[in-house]
Order: structure tokens, then sequence, then C-alpha cells
């Protein structure tokens, strides 16, 4: 596999320069520093980021943030448990996870827990409201169209590798309630679509993404390249001069072509990976294995049919990394009511949830370690917030409860953490500079289980990540004559104590 | 007693600006200290850069220093620190902290030291780049030469540019469309003489996708090259606005982009947002005047009152989103070429436009009385309902919103407002041209490059009673329009010469309708209901791309989404669309389905036929013996589907294509 990563930042804009020359030749989208000068050099501890998305609220208590345990007994009282699990080991002393985790427990050392993340309070709690916010360090809505953090690391770092598109967005389907609202976010908003996400919503379906059009083969693909080239060399109009339009679009297509070429189009196609190197990701993994659970509302056994789908993800996110990937999100994916969004029967759900990201969490982490490439690696695993058996929101900041909570819990379906919970959550980091086998932050340990240490909120966690790869949390974008910073209004701080 | 606490309120409200966009420090220069002039150390004195010898110039020397450095915040009607710049007597009036300036004695004037930053808790200017040694230096010389001012020149908020009609008289000529009257004498000063126009080919093109959004079919194409009569480009622009249906559905695009209308998108799917298609669509049917267009959206009828209740997003919204605040931000914008965005958080830096026009605006549609939020902290202080121009006149501060709303559409629609106007016609100059006569097109208090054009065409559009297709009649005929397409090239905005129409890119719904003619393949169905003016439900001849929501072939090219209003789109080809035209799975299918449907067209016919009539569908023109030979090759003989398929997307991909020459 081609693994050259000498492509600087100069060559792709070479490459790519004419495009933006034009938009700027054309007066819009006026995407330009605004504030160079102020802002400060930092030097990049990591390459590229990969962002580990646990859409629809994963519960702090269930997963790495374990508080008492109670088993289920029947008519139990719904204030009696903190957590539906027992908790682990992991291999730093101090640390302990939720049962199911095991995989990741033993890799703790490799990375920095967060416990302390708090989601801003932006009222009726709502998956997509909050998961805008997570993505582009702004409430919504906002009057210029908010750039995603793919977005925004892709205009301002550019590709690593120019055959690989610089921010690339996995295991999202768009086609679900609040689709809508997830478009408005997974989008490059006003930086304008040459840095927008390169959407590959089924993983096991990545390499048609990169491939010819279904149905043509290789030659084909060629040759039709090839006759574009002469009817385009033949055409009478518009074939001498300069315009920007022209070049624009025969540079986008050059690129275009090269990319669906490039040997780095190989790290799109998994079925190129040993069989036991994708177990070791999507344990029990059967060649051509379709994850096609039915998207039932509260369909208790989805997230059971869907484990191994993240983890082709995950393998696909390591196959990217290696080739030059400058950003890639990886989603459990965000559907109402499934995968993390527990309304009901948490506990069950969990347990597949857990299946999901367990092993190959882990083994990105390990593989990732074992090429030399998790230094410059910024691993990010994230949710938008975390759930309470309980508490809706935060404790002092109560908002409408949207799951009914029997007092008594009969039935199993009550037992575990179903409503949306904002005053803690977890984020962890790998690789890129971070600290090794590091707890930051603290929640009490009984209810409310919120923050009382060190607490971390989304403009001070992107400054982190921006800090990582050597971005001020201070640069801005200038969109109809204002400044757009890359953290809201320039706030955000770095927390240093997480790196190393 | 109320004097004397005013400056301490001021100095609250600016401290608790904690601005969206700059930090609080930047705006509480004058107030915190508590000294006024404070004499210089000997040590600060030996400090300050000498003066230079030389009779310093106002407007060559001073002006500019002022103008980047100062005004912001001292001058276009701001008074930071109740200090303002904008005159000789009010700067030495001086602000709350005293005297600013000792005319003669720089050393002892207070400006001085501010600048020179000698306390760093308190530097002039509080943003941005310091001043230089040389540029206090030159301060000094003008505060020591006794500053001296430009006679009559004042930093003070400027009438409104573009607010009142002008009718500038039309230049004798012998051209019959007065656009080019009136740019002969703008040519002539440019010494540009201008080219012949461009063949009927290239014309047709760009008429048929300028006015209706499709290409020419290719028999219409080849008649109306043959027709010999004189004026049969001016009938041919006729023709295409008569033909409605395809009139309103290419033109429905460009109003969906700034009325944010869609089929889809946040907010519907729980009733914080309704869509106006309907309304929309029979109003470009019937090429409904525009001063009742927008009448109608200002004060509207459940029909289309989804443009002012705006998107009511769920949960809670910073005080700048609120649906009135939306549609006094949207009305200003779309119909007034006017930025009220960071009006609506606190008084913009950008322009002149304060937080109280922005909340007077939005009170029209308040049910009560509107509080001022500065970035989302109250303020205590009450709009009372206000256009944003008091000088197209009073509102009625009647407690009645119905009353409200129909004053101001009657202020907005009413023939004395020159703004209305121009802002349409600019938007229409920038569609046809590539670039609009004011740039950026939503800045419409920037002075056209040709203020005599715009004018005109903004009273001509009015005298003809806002008929939207007479204006884009007027544009079309001209000669202007129909010179040669000129190279976007780096052109900085002040050396803007015009010379011709830019080369534009087709928009997303422009490119699928266009592949949509070559392969026959249109979408299936609308995606809302719209009755015709002939009484029908959805019968259009063609299912156009702009009547369904946007799919991922139309979201590569381009088709934003309507969050947010969008008045022009960018036309950069990025990667990711060319990607999705390599290998997206859409456009494949419409080509698989346009091979299928001309091939069994064509059954038993040669190559060189088939060949012959995809370039005419997708060129409009014969292939020359090169490209008809490379694309015979490519189809084979018998023709085979790849072949076919092939033969379109390559066409597809022509810059000749996609481009509007």
């Amino acid at each position: 596999m081609n693994t050259n990563l000498n492509w600087s930042r100069r060559d792709f804009l070479k490459t790519a320069g004419a495009a933006t020359l034009s938009a700027l030749a054309a007066g819009f989208p006026r995407a330009v520093l605004s504030n160079e000068a102020d802002v400060e050099k930092l030097k990049a501890t990591a390459d590229t980021v990969i962002v580990l998305w646990m859409g629809g609220g994963m519960a702090h208590t269930e997963t790495f943030d374990p508080k008492r345990y109670t088993p289920f007994k029947k008519g139990m009282s719904a204030d009696s448990f903190l957590s539906t699990f027992p908790s682990i080991d992991t291999s730093v002393d101090h640390i302990k996870f939720s049962a199911g985790l095991e995989r990741m427990a033993s890799v703790m050392d490799r990375g920095t827990l967060i416990r302390s993340y708090t989601a801003g309070d932006l009222g009726f709690i709502l998956h997509s409201r909050h998961q805008y916010q997570w993505h582009t360090g702004y409430a919504p809505p906002q009057t210029v169209a908010a750039p995603h953090l793919g977005a925004i690391i892709a205009r301002t770092l550019g590709p690593l590798n120019p055959a690989v598109p610089a921010f690339i967005n996995i295991g999202q389907r768009f086609d679900n309630g609040e689709a809508e609202e997830l478009k408005a976010f997974t989008t490059a908003g006003f930086l304008g679509s040459e840095y927008g996400p390169f959407n590959i919503p089924f993983p096991d379906q990545a390499a048609d993404t990169v491939r010819p059009p279904r149905g043509m083969t290789p030659g084909r693909f060629e040759d039709r390249n090839k006759f574009y080239k002469k009817l385009l060399a033949a055409s009478p109009i518009g074939t001498h001069g300069s315009d920007y339009q022209r070049e624009s679009l025969l540079r986008s297509m050059d690129n275009a072509h090269r990319l669906l070429s490039s040997p780095a189009a190989k790290a799109f196609d998994l079925s190129l990976e040993p069989l036991d190197s994708i177990r070791k990701y999507v344990p029990g993994y059967q060649p051509g294995q379709k994850f096609e659970a039915k998207r039932d509302r509260f369909g208790a056994k989805y997230e059971d049919e869907m484990v191994g789908r993240f983890g082709l993800g995950c393998l696909l996110a390591r196959r990217l990394t290696e080739v030059g990937a400058r950003f890639v999100e990886v989603t459990t994916e965000y559907i109402p009511f499934l995968n993390w969004d527990t309304h009901e029967n948490g506990h069950t759900r969990l347990e597949a949830m857990k299946k999901q990201i367990d092993a190959p969490i882990a083994q990105l982490v390990l593989d990732l370690e074992a090429r030399g490439l998790l230094d410059r690696t910024l691993m990010v695993l994230a949710s938008e917030f975390s759930r309470d058996a309980l508490i809706e929101g935060k404790p002092d900041k109560k908002v409408k409860d949207q799951v009914e909570v029997p007092e008594k819990v009969e039935d199993p379906k009550h037992y575990g953490m179903h409503r949306h919970f904002t005053d803690a959550g977890c984020v962890l980091l790998y690789g890129g500079g971070v600290k090794k086998g590091h707890l930051h932050g603290l929640t009490a340990d009984e209810r409310p289980c919120k923050t009382i240490k060190d607490r971390v909120v989304i403009e001070d966690l992107h400054a982190s990540i921006f800090r990582a790869v050597g971005i001020s949390p201070k640069l801005a974008y200038e969109i109809e004559k204002r400044p757009f910073y890359v953290t809201r209004d320039g706030e955000g701080e770095p927390i240093n104590e997480l790196f190393a | 007693m109320e004097n004397a606490l005013s400056p301490l309120r001021l100095a609250l409200g600016l401290l608790a600006v904690n601005s969206r966009w700059f930090k609080s420090s930047f705006c509480v220069a004058w107030l915190t200290t508590t000294a006024s002039v404070m004499a210089l150390t000997p040590e600060q004195l030996s400090q300050l850069p000498a003066a230079p010898k030389h009779t310093v110039d106002f407007a060559r020397e001073i002006k500019p220093i002022l103008e980047a450095r100062c005004v912001n915040c001292h001058g276009h009607g701001r008074a930071k620190g109740d200090f303002r710049v904008d005159t000789r007597d009010t700067f030495l009036q001086g602000g709350s902290s005293g005297k600013a300036v000792v005319p003669g004695k720089s050393a002892e004037s207070y400006v001085i030291e501010l600048v020179m930053g000698f306390d760093p808790d308190n530097v002039m200017p509080r943003k941005g780049t310091k001043l230089t040694r040389e540029q206090i230096a030159l301060l000094r010389a003008w505060i020591d030469q006794g500053m001296k001012w430009e006679q009559d020149f004042s930093f003070a908020r400027s009438e409104p540019l573009n607010l009142t009609p002008r009718r500038p008289k039309l230049p004798a000529g012998r051209e019959p469309n007065p656009i080019d009257r009136l740019l002969a004498p703008y040519f002539a000063a440019n010494k540009i003489k201008p080219s012949k126009p461009v063949d009927d080919r290239v014309f047709a093109r760009r008429a048929y996708l300028d006015v209706i959004g499709l290409l020419p079919p290719p028999a219409e194409l080849e008649s109306f090259v043959a027709d010999k009569t004189k004026d049969k480009r001016a009938q041919l622009i006729r023709r295409l606005l008569a033909d409605n249906e395809n009139y309103a559905l290419h033109w429905m695009s460009f109003w969906n982009d700034m009325l944010r209308n869609d089929y889809k998108g946040t907010g519907y799917i729980d009733g914080g947002r309704k869509q106006i298609t309907q309304w929309l669509y029979s109003s470009l049917e019937t090429n409904k005047p525009y001063d009742r267009f927008v009448a109608e959206l200002v004060n509207p009828t459940p029909e289309c009152e989804g443009f002012t209740k705006g998107i009511v997003w769920r949960g809670v919204v910073n005080a700048s989103q609120t649906p009135q605040m939306q549609a006094a931000q949207n009305i200003s914008q779309v119909f007034m070429g006017v930025n009220l965005k960071c009006a609506s958080c606190h008084d913009s830096f950008i322009n002149d436009w304060q937080l109280a026009d922005a909340y007077s605006l939005a009170s029209v549609y308040a049910d009560g009385p509107l509080e001022l939020v500065e970035c989302d902290k109250p303020t205590g202080k009450t709009a009372s309902p206000k256009f944003i121009y008091p000088q197209l006149g009073e509102l009625e501060t009647s407690t009645n919103k119905g009353v409200r709303l129909d004053h101001l559409a009657k202020i907005i629609t009413q023939r004395e407002d020159g703004r209305l106007t121009r802002t349409l016609v600019n938007r229409f100059w920038q569609q046809f041209f590539g670039r609009g006569l004011v740039e950026p097109v939503d800045d419409m208090e920037k002075p056209a490059w040709n203020a005599d054009l715009l004018d005109w065409l903004a009273e001509d559009f009015a005298d003809h009673g806002y008929d939207v297709k007479h204006l884009i009649q007027t544009m079309l005929t001209s000669r202007a329009y129909q010179l040669p397409p000129v190279p976007l090239t780096e052109q900085t905005t002040t050396a803007y010469v015009f010379r011709g129409p830019q080369v534009r890119r087709m928009s997303a719904e422009q490119f699928r309708d266009a592949v949509g003619a070559l392969a026959a393949a249109w979408y299936d169905k609308p995606a809302a209901p719209i009755v015709r003016s002939n009484g029908r439900t959805n019968h259009f001849a063609a299912v156009r791309a702009a009547l369904v929501p946007a799919d991922t072939l139309q979201i590569a090219l381009g088709r934003p989404n309507r969050e947010q209003v969008v008045t022009v789109r960018s036309s950069t080809a990025t990667t990711l669309q060319a990607l999705e035209l390599t290998n997206g799975s859409e456009l494949a299918a419409l080509l698989a389905r346009g091979a299928d449907s001309t091939m069994a067209r064509h059954a038993g016919a040669t190559n060189e036929k088939l060949v012959l009539e995809t370039y005419q569908k997708a060129l409009g023109r014969k292939p020359t013996t090169k490209e008809l030979k490379t694309a015979c090759e490519l189809v084979g003989q018998p023709v085979q589907k790849a072949g076919v398929e092939d033969l379109m997307w390559s066409l597809a991909m022509l810059p000749e294509f996609q481009l509007i020459h």
C-alpha cells in the first residue's frame, strides 16, 4: 500500500489552488483569514484526527464513569440504580470502566479520559441541536452556515495526501428522522463545498465511493476518461484562454479522476483486508456480511444486529489514516430512538452498544500504535451528552422530561439510563500528543452524578483538538465581512493538562 | 443626576457586550481611565516619535489613519465613550474622559498618550493593528500644526446611498436599447470598443438558460438560426418569457434560495416552518408585479406567511434568531440589500447599523413590545417599531400588528423607495452578467460601478408597473448582454471594468435539467402539490429539478440547504462535485436511462446519426469531423449502450456544456 505521507500542503495547493482562486475572483465565498497576524502559531502534535462519534447520548455511568451498581430486581425503585453494570478494572489503576468494555479497558494506558465534559444549555434537549453544537462549536441556529469541525480542519490544513479527501465521514445515513438537522452541520457551511464531508454511509461499501460507477469495468472507466479528454481537446469553444470557471472545472475533474485511480483509493476497499484482521474489529465477521437491521422504533434487537458495522468503520478509518487521511469521523450512527438513544431497554441495548464499540476501538488504538501512527493521530471518542435514569438536563436547570420513568421498575425495559443528562459526559482521547493513562475531571458518586471538578465545555475541547493539529482557537474566517472564529468568539482555551 | 449617571451606564452596557464577534475589551476605551489628561513623564515624552517637519496633508496623510483606526467606534454614527471624530469640532469636544486633543500641543494630547499605549490596559485602537510610529508622528505633526480639517468633510453617518429614486437622462444615441445608450459613455471613458455580438447559437443558449433554465431544443434552435427576421433575438426573448411554466420552474430556485423555501428541511417536521411553494409558483407563473410580490411577503396571507414566520427552532435560540429578528434580517437583506445580521446582536462593526435598528424592524413583527437584547443580555430598553430607513416615511406606531405590517409593506413598496427596485435590478444584472452593478449584491449601500445604469433601470422597472419580465426583456435584448463572454479573472472589486457578461456555471438545477433533456429522464413527481393557473394540479411538461427536494447530485452541485438566505451561489467547481459527477449513482442512472431511450429511437440506425443528435441536444451544434470520428469510435458500430452512456457523460462533463458562455 502506498503510505507516502510526504505530500505537503503546498503540493495540494498547486493542484487545487485554481478552484480557490476562482472563488476569490468571484468574490464568493469570502473565506479568508481575517486575523492571520493575531493568531499564534502552534506546533502540531497530530496530523490526523479521528472522531469516534457515539451519536444519541452515551450514558457516562454505563460506560467510562461507572458508579454504584444495582442489579435489576422487579419492583426496584427508579432512583435506586446509578449503573446497571458492574465496574471492571482497566490497565490504569485508578480508572474503572463499566463491564462490557474489557478490550478498551486493556488499552486505557494509551489514552486520556475526560469525565467532566458538559454539554451546553440549549433548552429543550434535542440530539441534533447538541450534535450541531458539538460539531461546529456553535449553538444552532446561526445567521451563517457554520462549518463542521472536519471542514475547518480541511480548510485550514488541507488534505494530508491530495488523493484522500480531507474530511471523511463514515457511517451516517441521511434518510432518518432528523436527517435535515444532521445535514445542517454535516457541511463545510460558508467555507464552501470543497471542504465538505466525503460521506461514506456504509463502511462495507466504501470502495464504491471511489470506484467507477457500479457496473463499469476499470478498463471502460479509463477509456471513458480518454475519450472525454479527446472530445475536450476537440471541442472548439472555450479551449483557449484562461477562464477560471473552465480551469476549476477541468481541475476538479482531474482531481476526481486522480483520486479514483490513485493507489490510495485501495484504502477504501475493505475486501483487501485479511479476514483475521477484520475479525479483530468485528469478531466472527463473515465475508460479505451485511448489516441491515430493520429500523423499527424502539427495536430492541436493532443494536444487536448492527454489531460490526461500526467496527468496519473503525477499520476503514485505520486504512485511511495509513494513506494520509486528515480528518475522519466514524459514527455508531445517530437514528432517533436507536443505538445510544435509549429511551427504554437501556440496559440490554447498552450491552449491544458496548459490543459494537469495544473491540474495534481497542484494535484501532493498537493497530495505529503498531504502525507508528498513533503518536501523530488524535483519536477522540465523544457523544452529544450523557444519560441518567431520572434527571433530564442539568440538576439545577430542569427541562421537560421526555421519557416516562415509573417510580417502581417492574419491567426490565425500564432498567437503564433513559433521560438526557447534560451535566457530565465522557470523552476519550488517544494519541496525537495527549497523556497516556491520564484522567481529567471528576463526577459525583451519588445522584446527581454531575461534574464536580475540571469542567470541560465544547469550546475548550475543540481548542484542544485544534491545538493538537496546530490550529489556534482564535483563528477566524471572514464571512459577510465579519470574523467567524473556529471556537466560539475565539474564546476556546486548549486544556493543556491533557497533553504530554 | 441622570446625566451624571449616563456615562457609567454606557460603560456598563459596553462592558456587558462580551460580543459574539469580538472580545469585550474592545469597546471600553475612553471610559476606563479616571483622569482625563495626564501629563506624560519625561521618560514617556522621550519615547514619542518626533513629528515630521513638513506641512501635513489632512486628506492624504491623516484621513486614512482615522478612517482605518478610529471611525469604526468613533464615527459613522458611533460614539464609544461619547467621543466622535466626525468633524474637527467633535474631535475637539472630546469624550467622557475629557479633552482628546490640545491643538498645537501634541505632547499634551490624550489621544497621543492612548495611541502610544503607555497604559497597557488602555490602548487605542482597542482592536486590530496598533498605530505605527510613523502614523503617530504624523498625528503629532497634524495636532502641532493646528489640526487642519478638510472643508465640509465628516466621518458622520452619511445619507444612505441608492435609496431615493433618481432618473438619469438617457444619453442620445442610435442604440435602440437604453442599456447600451447608458453604457456608451462608460465604454468611451474606459476606452473599450465593444466587441461584436455573439453568434445566434451562443445567444440562444444563453437566453434559454437565463430565462427558462433549459437548453434550447435542437429543432427550436435550428429554426431560430435559420430565421432571417431582423429582431429575431428580441422575439426569442419574448417567446421564452411567454413560456410561463418553464419560466416559473426556473426562477423558483432563485426565489427559494432567497426566501428559504424548500420541501424538506429543519423546522418543517414539527410545524416550525411553513412552505410558500404554491404562492411562489403562482406568483411567478402569473408574473405578479414585484411591488405586490414584496407587499404580500411583508404583510402576508397564510399562503405566503412562511417567509416572515421564519424557522422556529426547537429549544433555546439566541436573541438574534427569534422569528421576528429573522423577519427583520431577511426583509432587509432580500428586498433592501442590507445586512442586519451583526446589528441584531450588537451595534455592527462592519457597517453603520445598530442594535436599535434591527430591533425596531423586528418589533414590527412582534406581538408586544420587544426589549433590546445585546449579545443575549437584556438591556432594559424597548424598541419602537420602525423601518430601517425613516427617510422613507414614519411607520404608524399602532398596537395593531396588522396595521403595522400593512403600513410597512406600503413603505417598502412605495414608488419613492428606490432601494427596492435597485436591489432587484442589481440581483438580475448579477444573474445575467455574472457580477452585480453593486457588489456584493447584499450591500446596496455601496456605489454602483455605473450609477446611471442602475438608477435608470430601477426607474424604468417601476415605471413599467414593477414588471419583472419587462426588466428581463430590457436586459436580455441589450447589446451588452450579447457581448462575447468575459473570462472570470482575478479582478479586484475596485479594478472592475465591465466588458460583457462573465462566463458563468450552470446551477445545480440547470445542470440536472440539461441532463434531463439530454437523457429524456426527469423526476417522477413534484414534492408538493402545485395548482397551476389553469386549475390543474402538478401538471407539468417535465418534473424539473426545482420541483423536488435536493438529491445527492443537486447538493453536490451546490443547491444550498435553505436554512440561511442565499442570494448568490458559489459557482466554483470542487473535487467532491467532480467525484459525484464521475462515479455518483444518480447521474449514472440518468445516463443509463438516456442510453436506452436514445438507442430505442435509433434502432438500426448508424452510430453517426446518433452522435449527431446527441451533439445537437447537448451542445446545440454539429460535431466537427474530428469530434464525430472520436465520438463514433466511442459509441461503436453497432451502437453499444455503454458507448452511448459514455458519450453523454463526456459531453456533459465538457466546460462547453456546463458553462454559460
